[in-house]
C-alpha cells in the first residue's frame, strides 16, 4: 500500500536520526563522566575503562526502560488514561 | 497502532501518515525524556562495573513507573485547568491532535 511504504520510509529517516542521536549523547554522557584528566593526549587505559563500562551500562539500562516503558504504555492505554495530544 | 488506520470519515493520505508519523514521534520523545532523566537520577557516574547492580535496576523500574504516574497528573491537572476555563497553558499548550 503506498501509505504504508510512505510511512516506512519515513520511519526508517527516524530512525537513522534516532540512531546518530543515541551516539551523540553516549559520547557526551561519557566523555563528561570518564574523562577529567589533561594530562596527558590520549585517553588513559582507566577511561577507557570506565567508557566500555559507561556504554554497557548505558545499553542495558536502556534495554531495561524500553521493557517498563511498553508494559507501561500498554497498561495505560487499556486504562484509556490518554495523554494530551492522543 | 491499528487503531490509527480503523474506521473514520476517511482522512487523506497524506494526513494519515501525518497522523502515525505524529504519534510515533510523541512516544519516541517521550522515551528519550524518560530514559534521560531515568539514567541520570539512577545510574551513579562511578562506572565500576558495566552491568547493571540490583539498586540501579529496581531505581530504573520505578523511575519509569514514577515517570508515567507524573505524566498522567500533570496531563488531569491541565485538562481540568482548561476546562475551567483557565486558558493560560490550557489546550494552547497541548497542540492537540
Amino acid at each position: 500500500m503506498q501509505e504504508q511504504r510512505e510511512l516506512q520510509s519515513r520511519l526508517e529517516k527516524k530512525q537513522m536520526k534516532d540512531f546518530m542521536g543515541v551516539y551523540s549523547r553516549l559520547v557526551q554522557r561519557c566523555f563528561d563522566d570518564c574523562v577529567n584528566d589533561f594530562t596527558s593526549k590520549s585517553l588513559l587505559p582507566k577511561e577507557e575503562g570506565c567508557i566500555m563500562r559507561c556504554v554497557d551500562k548505558y545499553f542495558k539500562g536502556t534495554e531495561r526502560l524500553q521493557t517498563r516503558f511498553q508494559e507501561l504504555n500498554a497498561q495505560m492505554v487499556q486504562q484509556g488514561n490518554a495523554l494530551p495530544g492522543r | 497502532m491499528s487503531f490509527l488506520f480503523g474506521q473514520r470519515p476517511q482522512p487523506s493520505s497524506a494526513e494519515k501518515i501525518a497522523a502515525a508519523e505524529a504519534e510515533v514521534e510523541m512516544v519516541s520523545d517521550m522515551f528519550n525524556r524518560l530514559s534521560d532523566s531515568c539514567h541520570r537520577k539512577c545510574v551513579p557516574a562511578d562506572y565500576r562495573e558495566g552491568e547493571l547492580n540490583k539498586g540501579e535496576s529496581v531505581c530504573l523500574d520505578r523511575c519509569a513507573s514514577k515517570f508515567f504516574d507524573v505524566n498522567i497528573k500533570v496531563s488531569e491537572k491541565m485538562q481540568s485547568q482548561a476546562a475551567a476555563g483557565g486558558g493560560a497553558g490550557g489546550m494552547g499548550a497541548m497542540g492537540g491532535i
